[in-house]
């Protein structure tokens, strides 16, 4: 172990001096913190287009008939709104924005490894956005975000154009990657050890690896596909000796650990969340952090559960239900060591912990909801249908993007500044709780009777629940619009936030809001876990952050 | 932390005033740890591309199919000892460099780049006949040719970025950029050619031996 002597000479003792031009300070930043807002802004754009298509998607379904949009349109529309959530509202946001925003502060670092590559990165992702959102221009693919031959074939020539735009994003993941693995091996400050490491930084830690080598694999996928279509090179297509069941092989060989790229920061931030408004030592420590590495590691051995109906094996079949049910394993010792956490605490009932309340329920009930998927028989009944959209929907709207909001709302006052208003919170909460049950709960109901998804029209008996589950998506659409509001009147207007609001004690809640430049003046030493509430907080050299002296930069 | 995982190397390294050059030390490490990551996920490229190719091979109508027995595996195997050889003067030029041996250093490097230059030669010889001869091509001769001209060419791309990467070392080493303690570059350097060798060896069994 190195001492706070040895560093003063290093990475953490040699400080650039802030840029001063607007252009270097806020566009083609290298500041961790600025980059990561930078995703969060770019990710909400995004957030806001790919929700108006899941609007036209919902506005469409009201009636049996369609007639909202022409078929034609609405096969672009899904697509392109599942593509764009997927890979440029929810990864951008878990990784790219809250990662680098708190991560480096959490494990007392000055910035990430490569700060350079944390610029090349951020600035890849808003070009792939516009260039999947301009493949409407010239016929988007109409596959689904699933894109599988050979329909994807024959896709209008927007759909090359997604393969090259979702390609690019998976270069901007691959290299966060990159940049994340290397900053918390590296740059932990003194004392901090993999033990006594935040659990959002272990969520980072088991997210980057699946960012570095699942991404990869799809990022084949997608080649493939591109140069089949271009050049007519034969990997899918059956009639020229390819195979469209291995695009589904290499798809989901990504896409099953990209569910975890989606939520396993999340399952962090709630595991900092939690401890923070019960007032209490976070539950199983340990377990928390190692579930995590576990559900990396099996993540990556049960993708063929997305393709029971495809003609697998029946041999295959069973050890990936089997692997798929075990997963539920370290994903319930997560659940049970929030919950166990919240018992007899002193619950601080704050907008971002009603959030992380909704997580942990929705979550759960969408994970449920995969164990079930997992078993073969009940899979081949419900696939294709609007059952698995209600499933996936519960963890992605009710696990990441509830997740989300509930990281916006604890993490705001530290990187903005200012703190959010409360009660546009609270509206915003039962707006969007409610919203979310009503759209995606009878969606499950319609699926198990037999309503596929992804069609523009459906036969008259599902309509009454299409109509309940269309108007539970506005009144979420609604609460989402309340958030916005909160976050831009907040912006400006909002209450000065103190460093600390919510009296937690992880390290990036020990320095100014918003923090410095070099973030902290003075690299801190770390004694012990941060979760131990009613101790002394267990890091020395922090006593000058919250005063007036300069920094200690480089002086030794 | 950072500092007790470095190699031997660079933990003897001097600054200006015979002290440890901290900065440098915390730095290198991370490039290290950053590059061979990067190796990583190019590795996981090929075998994404090396299962694409074996998967579709195993699920037609059995290996090989009629009247496709192009590849002379002889001519091959003489570019493979090429390549592979100029792995080994890579390793000579980065010893000979560590030893303050520049002449030595300089032989081995002009070398590995002109074994380099000679493997994509010869792979351009390949690729004529096969295509001019044999008519095999990328998009007409169904999954081989899919397979084999994809993942060649995604070698050989790499080959000859090497081929770029290994010039630019050597001009910058002639021009100073690299001491006899700060040498990272030609580390990394060393590390990509024996990756692009490696990754040799898969594609030239699965191609040409099995
Ligand atoms: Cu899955």
């Amino acid at each position: 172990m190195s001492t706070t002597a040895e560093h003063a000479g290093g990475i953490a003792g040699h400080i650039h001096p802030e840029p001063q031009g607007f252009i270097r300070r806020y566009v083609f930043s290298i500041d961790h913190k600025i980059i990561g807002i930078q995703y969060l802004i770019t990710g909400f754009v995004f957030l806001v287009l790919a929700g108006l298509l899941a609007e036209i998607i919902r506005t469409q379904l009201l009636h049996a008939n369609g007639g909202f949009v022409s078929n034609d349109v609405y096969n672009e529309v899904y697509s392109i709104h599942g593509s764009a959530m997927v890979w440029l509202v929810v990864i951008p946001i878990v990784t790219g924005a809250f990662g680098n925003i708190i991560m480096p502060l959490q494990i007392g670092a000055r910035d990430v490894a490569f700060p350079w590559l944390n610029m090349l990165s951020f600035w890849i992702f808003p070009v792939a956005g516009l260039m999947l959102f301009s493949s409407f221009l010239m016929g988007a693919p109409v596959a689904g975000w699933t894109e599988y031959p050979p329909m994807s074939l024959l896709g209008g020539p927007g759909t090359s154009m997604w393969a090259a735009a979702i390609f690019l994003v998976g270069v901007s993941s691959t290299l966060t990657g990159i940049n994340f693995v290397v900053t918390m091996f590296q740059m932990r400050a003194p004392g901090m050890t993999f033990t006594r490491m935040p659990l959002f930084c272990w969520a980072q830690l088991a997210t980057a690896p699946l960012l570095m080598i699942a991404t990869t694999a799809l990022a084949a996928a997608l080649a493939a596909l591109f140069m089949e279509r271009q050049f007519g090179v034969p990997f899918f297509d059956p009639t020229k000796g390819g195979s469209p069941i291995m695009w589904q092989h290499m798809f989901w060989f990504y896409s099953h650990p990209a569910v975890y790229i989606m939520v396993l920061p999340m399952f962090g931030a709630i595991s900092e969340i939690i401890p923070t408004f019960a007032r209490k030592p976070i539950f199983g420590y340990k377990m928390i952090a190692f579930s995590s590495m576990a559900i990396a590691l099996a993540g990556f051995m049960v993708w063929a559960h997305h393709m029971f109906t495809s003609g697998l094996a029946p041999y295959l079949q069973l050890p990936f239900m089997i692997l798929t049910f075990t997963i539920a394993i370290p994903t319930g010792v997560k659940f049970f060591s929030w919950v166990a956490t919240l018992w007899g605490g002193k619950i601080h009932y704050t907008s971002s912990m009603m959030f992380a309340l909704a997580f942990v329920a929705l979550f759960t009930f969408g994970g449920l909801t995969g164990v079930f998927l997992a078993a073969v028989p009940f899979d081949l009944h419900v696939h294709g249908t609007y059952w698995i959209v209600g499933h996936f929907h519960y963890v992605l709207v009710g696990g990441s993007l509830t997740g989300i909001f509930a990281s916006t709302y604890f993490w705001f006052p530290k990187f903005a500044g200012r703190m959010l208003n409360e009660t546009l919170g609270k509206i915003h909460f039962w707006l969007f709780f409610i919203g979310v049950n009503m759209t995606f709960l009878p969606q499950h109901w319609l699926g198990s009777l037999g309503m596929p998804r992804r069609v523009p029209e459906y036969d008259p008996q599902f309509q009454t629940w299409n109509d309940v589950s269309s108007i539970g998506s506005y009144i979420m659409t609604l609460g989402i619009l309340v958030f916005f509001v909160n976050v831009l009147v907040s912006m400006r207007n909002g209450k000065k936030a103190p460093p600390n609001p919510w009296g937690a004690r992880t390290l990036e809640w020990q320095i100014p809001s918003p923090p410095h430049y070099y973030n902290f003046k003075h690299i801190p030493t770390v004694f012990g876990l941060p979760y131990d509430f009613s101790q002394p907080l267990p890091y020395k050299g922090l006593e000058e952050e919250l005063t007036d002296s300069p920094v200690h930069a480089g002086a030794h | 932390m950072a500092v007790a995982t470095l190699p031997h190397g660079a933990a003897a390294a001097h600054g200006d005033h015979g002290e440890v050059d901290q900065l440098y030390v915390e730095t290198r490490a991370l490039r290290l740890q950053g590059f061979l990551l990067f190796l990583v996920s190019d590795c996981v490229l090929f075998s994404s591309f090396i299962f694409a190719y074996l998967y579709m091979r195993n699920s037609g109508q059995g290996w090989p199919p009629a009247g496709i027995n192009h590849l002379d595996v002889a001519f091959a195997a003489v570019n493979s000892v090429v390549l592979f050889g100029s792995g080994a003067t890579m390793h000579y030029a980065l010893e000979n460099w560590k030893h303050n041996n520049f002449g030595k250093y300089a032989f081995f490097m002009i070398a590995t780049i002109i074994l380099g230059a000679m493997f994509l030669a010869g792979q351009a010889y390949e690729y004529t006949n096969l295509y001019f001869k044999e008519h095999v091509s990328w998009a007409g001769s169904g999954i081989f040719g899919a397979g084999f001209f994809t993942l060649t060419g995604m070698h050989g791309f790499h080959v000859t970025v090497g081929v770029i990467y290994l010039t630019v070392l050597f001009l910058q080493s002639v021009h100073g950029v690299y001491t006899k303690d700060k040498y990272f570059g030609l580390t990394a350097g060393t590390l990509y050619w024996h990756f692009v060798d490696v990754i040799w060896v898969a594609l030239f069994s699965i191609f040409y031996l099995i």
